[in-house]
């Protein structure tokens, strides 16, 4: 009796099951025109579509597509015209004139004038924005600091000559001034919307890239519709971006057929799928711009002395590392600028793996693994940061004699503790597994802007008085570039010879991209639309 | 009955007071903020002090909680760090109904399944039934979810490949993204149900009162249904009643790995962002339904055990 009763129970439940399935839509059914459907991993949602609110790269990649800048980036990383056809800099390289192009309109059909350009690099800067970006990478502008101190709200290096020429006077001379300005924080939006609306523009924007915004469900999607005044107006239809908070549920959908492109978020391909990913003509692959490495505390014993550094660095095998340990998914470095960013194409000698050396550095210091004291290295719970601590806790083990302990800590938890290493050196940490990736293919944003003594992001204290002139006179050097290459270079030999930051690898970015998808460029910065109207899916074979 | 329900309802602002208070203090003891967080490793001192500035962070902590707190009473959540600008309600409003949905979904599909697999197995202890029931219930419960969603997708995606009907393997929308996370969700509850049906049946069917029940002649079916099962149902109201509390916070897993906008993986990445104003109001909710939870389960004692009716 109660079989009978159980059987028709799962009877039901197995037919209202496929009932569901039966209901199955088409896959890609598509109505009107091309719809690319690009996978953002990493999130559930978009902190915010302000470009001076952004604070991830999953956020710039939607901020880069909604609005236009000044200049942006072409697809060989070089600073290119967008909404100013053109610009001219002043002889003593500190005013930027740049022109805006002609008739160029917002989504809402409203002409994008110097006001909005000005109207938005203030805002970027105001502190009641609430964003960090803005101060961080437009400080050169003059009287940035005062409008990001809140003592003005009228940024004095930002003056509209006419409607369409706006000219930015800046404190320094800089080689990367336009490189920072392809940044999201200095993307142009509609002063006359925010102004309108000020809480409520930014669910919505007027937008002056070019996309619009057509749909944006939180915690799921959003859905991009060209905006067709953009002056490289896209083709295809729609554009919907998934919001896919694991790579391994983004890669399943891909491999389904739900996605075209995934992975471009600095969480490809998993690494469990690389092998069988990597025969398919989908596959992509590339080093980030980006490098883990070890920081030492410079300012307290044992890695105040250049020689303790030295052994540490000459007993880490990075081929093994990066090879054995991690697949492969990694390219090993000995030095600071990764791979492909401009300055790399000039050579550095790397302290390369060498047990008798770093012995011989040890006992240079006057040292011995005994006499030492302890060391701890500290990290960030996250990926496969455990494994590659481990190693190299292993690797000082075996060539050095040296027992190093190991700190894990939760990711806000180490954020918190460097910048009490910074503020307090003498009872910060003494080494710490970190990374840094590019905000902008520019050498100084890995040099000057990690190194140099007494910047921010220098948190270990490394000090060089000759790394610090070369590094200046190369941030300030205008229009010869490969005299500037040659003095970063110079720089960053000094760095790796004294161990500044211990470089370990380059972590390679495997994404997938439908081989019908045409018109992006993929490199170590990331998935780049060089030109929006030539970005299109062909139709399959 | 009255008086229970009474009583709860007076207690409820105390706790919810006390606990907005610890995790209040848990936040602000944890090392690191929302601010912190959000920039990363990039260090800039005077921007990271003006953010703090702008977002109260620099105030002493009782200030900090006092205005929380006063905005809690006005039924205002605050706005979140990391979705700036964004009202907490705002915010997981609409992922506590998925989450809620979901749950749902997968405990009736628990229930429907565990409930009659337990009474079978019970009611044929030791039988080959019984056995191949409970192996099978005792697998689901053991397997993890982060295990099961792999073989699912395996299974789904050699039918997606062979061109046959196959389920998507992830989102929110269709009523076929429904099918695998429900199924998931629900494997391991459905399991746990199972066994514990059928040692409280076990147990109730042992009793003396269905002997005496049995020897005054009564049917069977009315023994077992009537008698035997509402006592045996007890244990599982305990179980169960509390797990739907747990609903409104998501399940973090499934909800992640199935890309569902539940609310599951918000709960979680609030903490690690120090997302204060987020991490307080999911508390709070999950702590006014865990309330709200215990006294229904107390009011169906009541309803199921006439003794217990009379203590209260």
């Amino acid at each position: 009796m109660t079989s009978s009763r159980l059987r028709l129970l799962l009877s039901v439940l197995l037919l209202v099951m496929f009932t569901f399935v039966l209901t199955l839509h088409p896959i890609s059914a598509q109505d009107e025109g091309v719809n690319l459907r690009w996978s953002i991993e990493g999130i559930n949602d978009l902190a915010s579509l302000d470009p001076a609110k952004a604070s991830d790269s999953q956020g710039f990649t939607v901020i880069g597509l909604l609005y236009g800048g000044l200049v942006r980036l072409d697809g060989d990383l070089n600073v290119i015209p967008d909404l100013a056809e053109s610009w001219t800099v002043s002889d003593d390289g500190l005013t930027y004139t740049f022109t805006l192009r002609e008739g160029t309109l917002f989504s809402d059909g409203s002409p994008i004038t110097a006001a909005d350009v000005i109207w938005s690099l203030t805002h970027a800067l105001d502190p009641n924005t609430g964003g960090w970006t803005g101060p961080f990478y437009l400080s050169n502008i003059v009287g940035a600091n005062d409008v990001a101190e809140g003592t003005t709200t009228e940024l004095a290096g930002a003056v509209a000559v006419d409607d369409r020429t706006v000219e930015l006077s800046i404190s320094q001379p800089s080689a990367y001034f336009l490189s920072q300005l392809t940044f999201g924080s200095a993307k142009v939006v509609s002063k006359a919307q925010a102004e309108a609306d000020p809480t409520g523009w930014e669910s919505s924007p007027v937008t002056s890239g070019p996309f619009q915004v057509q749909e944006w469900n939180h915690g799921q999607n959003i859905i991009l519709v060209p905006n067709t005044n953009y002056w490289q107006a896209p083709t295809i239809a729609t554009l919907t971006m998934p919001f896919i908070q694991d790579s391994e549920t983004a890669y399943q959908l891909y491999i389904t057929g739900e996605l075209d492109i995934m992975g471009s978020q600095q969480n490809g391909i998993p690494a469990v799928h690389v092998p069988e990913s990597e025969t398919l003509p989908d596959f992509r692959s590339t080093p980030l711009f980006a490098v883990r490495y070890v920081g030492f505390n410079n300012m307290i014993p044992p890695f105040d002395n250049v020689n303790v550094r030295r052994a540490f660095a000459l007993a880490i095998d990075k081929a093994t590392l990066a090879n054995d340990v991690l697949g492969g998914t990694v390219v090993p470095t000995d030095r600071i600028l990764p791979l492909g960013i401009p300055g790399s194409e000039l050579p550095i000698t790397g302290l390369s793996f060498d047990p008798d050396a770093a012995k011989a550095a040890l006992a240079e210091a006057g040292l011995t693994p005994e006499t030492l004291g302890p060391v701890t290295l500290t990290y960030g719970v996250e990926g496969e940061n455990e494994r590659v601590v481990t190693v190299l806790q292993a690797m000082w083990q075996e060539n050095l004699g040296v027992s190093v302990t190991l700190e894990p800590l939760e990711l806000t938890t180490f954020s918190a503790r460097l910048n009490e290493t910074y503020e307090t050196p003498e009872t910060g940490i003494q080494a710490y597994y970190s990374v840094w990736g590019a905000d902008y293919p520019d050498p100084q944003n890995f040099i000057s802007q990690q190194l140099r003594t007494g910047v921010g992001n220098n948190n270990g204290h490394y000090s060089n008085a000759e790394f610090d002139a070369l590094v200046d006179e190369a941030d300030v050097l205008t229009g010869d570039v490969a005299q500037r290459m040659s003095l970063y270079n110079q720089a960053e030999q000094i760095a790796v010879d004294e161990v500044g930051w211990l470089p370990l690898f380059n972590p390679r970015l495997n994404i997938l991209v439908r081989p019908e998808v045409e018109g992006i460029v993929f490199n170590g910065q990331g998935l780049i639309i060089p030109d929006y109207s030539a970005l299109t899916v062909a139709p399959a074979m | 009955m009255i008086r229970v329900i009474l009583r709860r309802l007076i207690s409820l602002p105390f706790v919810v007071l006390s606990i907005t208070i610890i995790t209040f203090m848990v936040g602000y003891l944890a090392p690191g903020d929302p601010i912190l967080s959000m920039m990363g490793s990039r260090r800039d001192p005077d921007t990271y002090e003006r953010l703090r500035h702008l977002y109260g962070l620099d105030q002493p902590w009782y200030d900090q909680y006092v205005d929380y707190a006063s905005g809690l009473l006005q039924g205002d959540l605050g706005l979140s760090y990391r979705y700036q600008g964004r009202p907490v309600l705002d915010l997981i409003g609409s992922g506590v109904l998925v989450s809620v949905q979901l749950g749902l979904a997968a405990l009736t599909l628990s229930l429907s399944i565990g409930i009659p697999v337990g009474l079978w197995s019970a009611l044929r202890q030791n039988s080959f039934v019984d056995r191949a029931g409970m192996t099978a219930m005792l697998t689901l419960y053991a397997v993890p979810s982060f295990v099961l969603i792999p073989i699912f997708r395996w299974i789904n995606y050699q039918f997606y490949t062979r061109g046959l009907p196959s389920l998507p393997q992830a989102g929110w929308g269709r009523p076929e993204h429904w099918i695998m996370p429900v199924i998931v969700l629900a494997a391991a509850s459905m399991g746990y149900i199972a066994r514990l049906t059928r040692v409280s049946m076990l147990e109730v069917l042992k009793e003396d009162y269905l002997r005496t029940a049995q020897a005054k002649g009564l049917r069977n079916r009315r023994i077992r249904w009537i008698h035997a099962f509402r006592n045996a149902l007890i244990p599982i109201v305990t179980v169960i009643s509390p797990s739907i509390a747990f609903l409104v916070t998501g399940t973090f897993v499934v909800e992640t790995l199935f890309s569902i906008p539940g609310i599951g993986y918000l709960s979680v990445q609030s903490i690690s962002q120090r997302d204060y104003p987020v991490i307080q109001s999911t508390t709070v909710i999950l702590a006014v339904a865990v309330l709200f939870m215990n006294l229904v389960t107390d009011l169906l004692y009541m309803l199921l055990d006439p003794r217990i009716r009379v203590e209260g």
